[in-house]
């Protein structure tokens, strides 16, 4: 954020944001140089200013609200003090070699980028392999096709009850497991939190390892220690994307066995637009510990929206019939090891829950709520 | 902090963040109070609003706080107090009524090892048993040893808590009485679906919540030492309520499918990083 003068930002994926800024903006010049208080100086207008301001750019980027945080750690960047004394007819030198230090989070200007934030790995394919690949599956994309077409003509629309309770995962095989990918803070060097998800000895899916808060140092991470387990996005034949449609249901219910501490509960609603593809409803799974398996059932009313990490201003309730996946987290600081058993994770009807969003809005002066 | 001097003067002003890096400073300590779990008042609004006017990023976060944190604190159905307190007791006390939430009627014991007798360890016992639990102990056969299995860990907040448990195998459900009648209505299939009309659940006696898939749960107990003599006199101590249990053998075991052992070495573990709050 206080980024100076355009110095290179974070080495990381995010550092595109030092671009093309429209505003040049200096609040006042002044010729005369004051040796005695140290200066900073602004790439935009070159001058030494009377205020302490930064690239314009940068400050633009404090307006916004979605901020490109990756959840439970922030980006910073560390930069160290010297002392530096104003020449005023070599402003450049200064400028380039004093830093000062600040504490940002990595945003995004204008634009995601990416929609995996820049944490995806860019692998290069040759074309023949691509092709190769592709043909190997042909076959079985083929008969999907077939089955959809079949559903399509033939099938009725699925007929919900009262009370019907649908599971969507169970995990009790290695094959059910195929459909979780287990993250946490250790894959991209923010922390060093180890998690797995296996089979327990009774047979349902284990989500443990051990959440460490310890804070790796490398100036640009704040606060460490998460771990999460997602599911994988649905598809149709031929991997077209396509989304869970939950719209008959009003509750989340999922059957679990953990140790006492709480976890998150988060749903991608991932849109097409790139401001939708961080879209998360939230909501906390509380867990009473104990040889005893509990069912939570959690209306959709309940979850909130957040984004990267960041609950936002502005809230909707989930759009039921555009989920994409379902993960648990867990990442409450507490620096020990943790274990969440998880049997299923289902839908439920229930007609009288009639509330369609927990979370009242107020009216706040205008441009402050984000988007 | 200064009042007046960095409110923003213009549309410009807000827009570029004003002083940004003593809003961050507020900001980050909004931040500190929001991981503590300390709400701000009405006077640290005043203090933000003087100091940085109504449109800036410290104001905006203080009530998004406002706003969220009410939310968050009573969303637990399991109550715990807001510090958890550092007295192994105490804790074992709140971790085995938590534990027994899961059936309303349960009693929570607490017993000293002292009023048994040949007991070596002194300390005390905190155990948790319902009427129900009672109840499938007395109608356990006496050939089928049950085992204490443990410690298990529970979190209460920051505080971790060994329990045992006292475990019989699972035994499947009973089958469901079949009908005997012809003329019985219920032969008739659904218009619907054409299924039957499925087997008549009433008339079997409905299983209790712990009766599990992996093991039928007798009962819940957390001791000072969590030593294998404490688990012992427990047992014996077990035994007033549940006669039963004497002639039942019960073995200590290490593994258990319930749920994950806590080793000694594991006890060193948890301290040895220091939490960053």
């Amino acid at each position: 954020m206080f980024h100076f003068r355009g110095v290179q930002l974070l080495g990381g994926p995010q550092s595109g944001f030092v671009l093309a800024q429209p505003f040049f903006l200096c609040f006042s010049r002044t010729s005369s140089v004051r040796v005695l208080q140290p200066k900073n100086l602004c790439s935009t207008c070159k001058y030494s200013c009377r205020y302490i301001h930064f690239g314009t750019s940068q400050r633009k980027i404090q307006v916004l609200d979605r901020v490109g945080v990756t959840p439970y750690s922030q980006r910073s960047v560390i930069s160290y003090n010297k002392d530096h004394e104003l020449l005023p007819h070599h402003p450049w030198n200064k400028a380039v070699t004093s830093r000062s230090i600040s504490v940002a989070a990595a945003q995004n200007l204008f634009w995601e980028k990416d929609p995996k934030g820049g944490y995806g790995h860019k692998k290069k394919h040759s074309q023949k392999e691509l092709i190769r690949d592709g043909l190997k599956e042909l076959r079985t994309e083929l008969i999907k096709w077939k089955d959809e077409v079949r559903e399509k003509f033939e099938d009725d629309p699925i007929m919900v009850r009262p009370g019907d309770m649908d599971k969507i995962w169970i995990l009790n095989s290695e094959e059910s497991l195929e459909q979780w990918v287990v993250t946490s803070d250790k894959d991209h060097n923010e922390g060093f939190s180890s998690a797995s998800l296996t089979l327990s000895p009774t047979g349902h899916g284990l989500f443990s390892g051990r959440i460490n808060t310890q804070v790796p140092k490398d100036g640009r991470v704040k606060r460490a220690g998460y771990c999460n387990i997602r599911t994988i996005r649905p598809r149709k034949s031929f991997k077209r994307e396509t989304y869970l449609d939950w719209s008959l249901y009003t509750h989340l219910e999922l059957r679990v066995r953990g140790d006492g501490r709480s976890y998150i509960i988060n749903i991608s609603t991932a849109g097409y637009f790139d401001i939708m593809w961080n879209d998360i409803y939230t909501y906390a799974l509380y867990t009473r510990g104990g040889p005893h398996w509990q069912v939570t059932r959690i209306p959709f009313s309940k979850f909130f929206l957040n984004s990267k990490g960041r609950v936002q201003d502005k809230q909707v309730s989930i759009p039921r019939d555009h989920v994409v996946s379902v993960g648990i987290s867990a990442g409450d600081r507490i620096n020990a090891p943790f274990r969440l058993e998880v049997d299923y994770i289902g839908v439920y009807w229930d007609p009288s829950h009639l509330e369609t969003f927990a979370y009242e809005m107020y009216k706040v002066p205008k441009f402050t709520a984000g988007h | 902090m200064p009042k007046g001097k960095m409110i923003p003067r213009n549309v410009f002003q807000v827009e570029f963040m004003h002083y940004p890096k003593h809003q961050q400073c507020a900001i980050d300590c909004l931040d500190q109070m929001e991981l503590n779990g300390v709400m701000p008042d009405s006077e640290s609004e005043e203090i933000l609003m003087n100091t940085f006017g109504m449109y800036s990023h410290p104001v905006r976060k203080h009530r998004r706080m406002l706003y969220w944190m009410p939310k968050f604190k009573h969303a637990s159905p399991w109550r715990l107090p807001e510090s958890v307190p550092n007295n192994a007791f105490e804790l074992a006390k709140l971790a085995v009524t938590r534990m027994c939430t899961v059936d309303p009627s349960s009693v929570i014991s607490l017993f000293e090892t002292k009023d048994v007798e040949d007991a070596i360890e002194d300390t005390w016992i905190v155990s948790g048993q319902s009427p129900t639990q009672q109840e499938l102990l007395q109608n356990h056969p006496p050939e089928e040893p049950i085992k204490v299995e443990g410690p298990f860990r529970i979190f209460l907040r920051d505080q971790c808590v060994g329990y045992f448990i006292l475990r019989a195998e699972a035994k499947p459900q009973p089958p469901p009485v079949k009908r005997e009648y012809i003329d019985d209505v219920g032969s008739i299939k659904l218009w619907f679906t054409g299924d039957l009309e499925p087997d008549d659940m009433a008339l079997i006696k409905p299983t209790s919540v712990h009766e599990q898939e992996d093991g039928i749960i007798l009962a819940i107990c957390a001791t000072g030492t969590s030593g294998r003599d404490s688990l012992l006199s427990w047992i014996r101590l077990l035994v007033n309520t549940n006669p039963n249990l004497a002639n039942v053998p019960v073995l200590f075991t290490q593994a258990s499918p319930v749920g994950d052992v806590m080793t000694t070495g594991q006890h060193d573990e948890t301290t040895s990083v220091k939490t960053v709050p």
